[in-house]
């Protein structure tokens, strides 16, 4: 009897030590323990290409090899053929990739081709429940799972901005004129009849130095704006009941309407600007204002200003010049992200999940979102809280503060069923706007062509997805 | 020796019945698989696609039952695909005479000996060497608007800012695109019609020099029907060619302003391989093929080449 009680206290001894130990191992620890049994094998892994595979390139995958010995082998894709590619290798069941990087909005397609490997048990397995807690909730409550189960962990805390230059909005002169012309302060935009306004005056009184603005108008990003804008100014997408779309309705034909206007007060050309050409104009004081991802504004602080991968970013003219605020009318578009998923036909399904574990863990990511040559931006509470990144320029706690409450009130992209063809409709009607085509014609063709791909999809299919999008709290602004 | 004895001579010559055989099928026997080789990676591809049009392959549903004529009826409704070939229609249309017209007039300038002709030439064909998503990228960094040299010299000549919107402007997206291309299949006319040229009967443009013929009259009675032939396969050629354009056009515009300059290419490849409307996609392209076939046999015919 004494030597069953004496059993009994041992088994509770070993395991509360075990628990113990298993506390205080985090998610990042586990993992590698736990991948050191795949030592010598190899792994893939689908990463944008650029600067965003930098980081499993140059960081974490030599750290991963060095802690586990598992191999990373990486494999670049421009992100638009990312999601070709990984329906390409899914359907042909080659399995070329273990690990993938997934748009989020993508994961309903992704899901129900079956193309994604379901994470929960490997969660539970490896005690990640935890820490997935301290993901923002804008990225953890919408771009983790799809009907009901996890299918990536959410990387990359795409959010839009507003960067404006502090020393314009500042100057006396400026501000007296500004407030003598329009009776308010001149001050970061609330609305976008105010950014209309403040861009006109900018560019009125400083052009061609200076203009008011200056925006990323080739695809993909109008399309971003374009869903943040009319779903702000009070636009719905479809009637939730027929799946009809109500793109074209006066809503939609007002915002056309503005942003086409915005052209006129921005930089000559505006209309063929993409991401590096906006962000050039920016960083060389060309214009007062942008809406772009955090990148932005971590360069425009000359943050890694000296590595050798970001040779190419113009060195910042206007570094401690730069405020950030939320976009006008306060709810920004999360725009993209990017999530980390197993591939369904991988050979390594473990290890690849072990690995994306590791990477997405508060330890591992916490460097990965500060490394200054990448594009993977704070998405954990704990990024934003994080005294190392706070420290890293002198307007960095603003910067991730303005993140965070951007990210808290974010809104998702529209994700439905085949999304691709949605967005490819939004990206060329936006494109017909920039050529000169009559707005409410591009308007009432693009309605047109959602319909037309809605009927394809099947109209209580998509309603039903619909459905569960639009009841999201970041989908319609409430 | 008499004359039986010949003829039994040669019936011990003659070769057994398997030689016979081996002798009437043996070209065949060799040629067989090259010709096995030939089927499997060229019909098979266009029998499986043939099959593939048939059935109702997608991006989320490998159904792979047949479904007759669907994909070929909705190819009818499809106003996008129709306008696509109307692009490619049109480009075709005008960069095909424009780059037989240059390279002819390059040709007629070269014809002639002069210093350092070789190097010129070899110069001048630079462009068709080029990749074309290398020369799209490359025109559209001339085209830009900031910082591209077409702009600076144009404005220049104006005396004051000039500023196009090469690429998103309806009015000049088309220039764009027959200007890139222009400059990079011309000289391919050229070097042909140089060869054709260098080859017109030189007697017969000395008579006509005597006699006092025009230029007109000796380009249009000897020059013209003596490079006929050249000129109506270079034209087949880069007619071809401009019905399958993909990669300038995808560097410059991407096919627009919204779809304005979608070639068929453009459309086959977006549906192909960024909608995944695999059975769909597999259905264009026998319409296409099924377009080329006919108007290249009429072209054919006209021209006097299919025999």
């Amino acid at each position: 009897m004494k030597f069953r009680r004496f059993l009994g206290a041992f088994a509770v001894l070993v395991l509360a030590t075990g628990s113990a130990q298993a506390a205080d191992k985090d998610a990042a620890d586990t993992a590698v323990e736990a991948a050191k049994k795949y030592a010598g094998t190899t792994i893939s892994i689908v990463w944008e290409a650029g600067l965003q595979s930098l980081d499993p390139l140059n960081y974490s995958g030599p750290q991963w090899e060095k802690l586990t010995g598992i191999k990373v082998k990486v494999v670049e894709v421009p992100t638009d053929q990312m999601f070709t590619k990984i329906m390409q290798d899914f359907k042909s069941g080659a399995g070329a990739y273990d690990a993938l990087n997934v748009i989020p909005s993508w994961m309903p397609d992704l899901a129900r081709a079956g193309a994604l490997e379901p994470l929960d048990k490997y969660v539970d397995k490896f005690g990640y429940r935890e820490e997935l807690q301290d993901i923002a909730a804008a990225y953890r409550d919408n771009q983790m799972q799809y009907d009901g189960k996890i299918y990536g962990f959410p990387d990359d805390g795409d959010v839009m901005l507003l960067y404006y230059r502090k020393d314009i909005f500042e100057d006396p002169k400026m501000k007296d004129e500004f407030k003598a012309k329009f009776g308010y302060e001149l001050a970061p935009p609330k609305d976008w009849k105010q950014f209309d306004e403040i861009g006109q005056f900018i560019t009125d009184k400083m052009a061609p130095k200076v203009y008011g603005a200056g925006f990323f108008r080739t695809a993909p990003y109008p399309q971003y704006m374009f869903q943040e804008r009319f779903r702000m100014e009070g636009g719905k997408f479809f009637n939730a009941d027929s799946m009809k779309a109500t793109v074209n309705g006066e809503v939609g034909l007002k915002v056309f309407k503005q942003m086409l206007a915005e052209n006129k007060f921005m930089p000559p050309g505006v209309e063929q600007w993409n991401f590096v050409d906006n962000l050039a104009a920016f960083l060389q004081g060309t214009t007062a204002m942008t809406i772009s991802w955090p990148p932005y504004g971590r360069w425009a602080a000359g943050y890694g200003s000296g590595e050798e991968a970001l040779k190419w970013v113009p060195k910042s003219q206007v570094a401690g010049k730069v405020g950030y605020a939320l976009t006008p009318l306060g709810r920004p578009e999360l725009g993209v992200g990017f999530d980390l998923s197993v591939s369904a036909t991988s050979k390594n399904k473990e290890a690849a999940y072990l690995f994306i574990q590791w990477l997405n863990s508060k330890k591992t990511s916490l460097e990965r979102v500060q490394l200054p040559y990448t594009l993977r931006d704070p998405f954990r509470l704990s990024h934003y809280a994080s005294e190392k990144y706070r420290a890293l320029w002198p307007d960095a706690p603003a910067y991730l503060d303005t993140i965070k409450t951007s990210g808290e009130k974010g809104l998702l992209d529209l994700s439905l069923l085949q999304q691709d063809k949605y967005d490819e409709a939004m990206t060329k009607a936006i494109s017909s706007l920039w050529a000169g085509e009559d707005p409410k014609a591009i308007l009432d063709r693009m309605a047109q062509q959602f319909d037309a791909i809605t009927d394809k999809v099947g109209i209580e299919n998509q309603k039903a997805v619909y459905k569960v999008w639009a009841a999201k709290p970041g989908a319609y602004p409430q | 020796m008499t004359l039986s004895a010949s003829l039994n001579a040669a019936e011990q010559r003659r070769p057994s019945r398997f030689g016979r055989m081996l002798e009437e099928r043996l070209p065949y026997l060799i040629v067989a698989p090259a010709i096995l080789i030939l089927l499997l990676v060229g019909l098979f591809p266009l029998i499986y696609s043939l099959i593939v049009s048939f059935q109702r392959i997608t991006m989320t549903e490998n159904d792979t039952s047949l479904v007759g004529l669907l994909n070929y009826s909705e190819l009818f409704r499809d106003t996008r695909l129709w306008a696509s070939l109307g692009h490619t229609a049109i480009i075709t249309a005008i960069a095909l005479p424009l780059e037989l017209l240059v390279g002819f007039l390059m040709a007629q300038l070269f014809i002639d000996r002069m210093p350092g002709r070789q190097i010129f030439v070899a110069l001048l064909v630079l462009p068709t060497v080029i990749s074309p998503i290398v020369a799209g990228a490359t025109w559209r960094l001339m085209f830009d608007v900031r910082f591209g040299p077409i702009g600076q010299i144009l404005s220049f000549f104006a005396g004051e800012p000039v500023r196009i919107l090469w690429t998103v402007n309806p009015a000049y997206v088309y220039p764009a695109i027959i200007i890139c291309e222009v400059w990079q299949w011309s000289p391919f006319m050229f070097l042909l019609l140089l060869a054709a040229l260098s080859n017109v009967d030189q007697s017969q443009l000395e008579a006509a020099e005597i006699d006092g013929a025009s230029y007109l009259r000796v380009l249009r009675a000897i020059v013209l029907p003596a490079i006929a032939p050249v000129i109506a396969v270079a034209c087949l050629i880069r007619g071809l060619d401009l019905v399958r354009i993909f990669d300038i056009i995808w560097a410059l515009t991407e096919g627009g302003p919204g779809s304005m300059t979608e070639t068929v290419s453009l459309y086959t490849y977006v549906q192909g391989f960024s909608q995944f409307e695999t059975s769909y996609t597999a259905a264009i392209s026998f319409l296409v093929i099924a377009l080329l076939t006919v108007i290249t046999t009429l072209v054919l015919k006209r021209m006097e080449l299919a025999r």
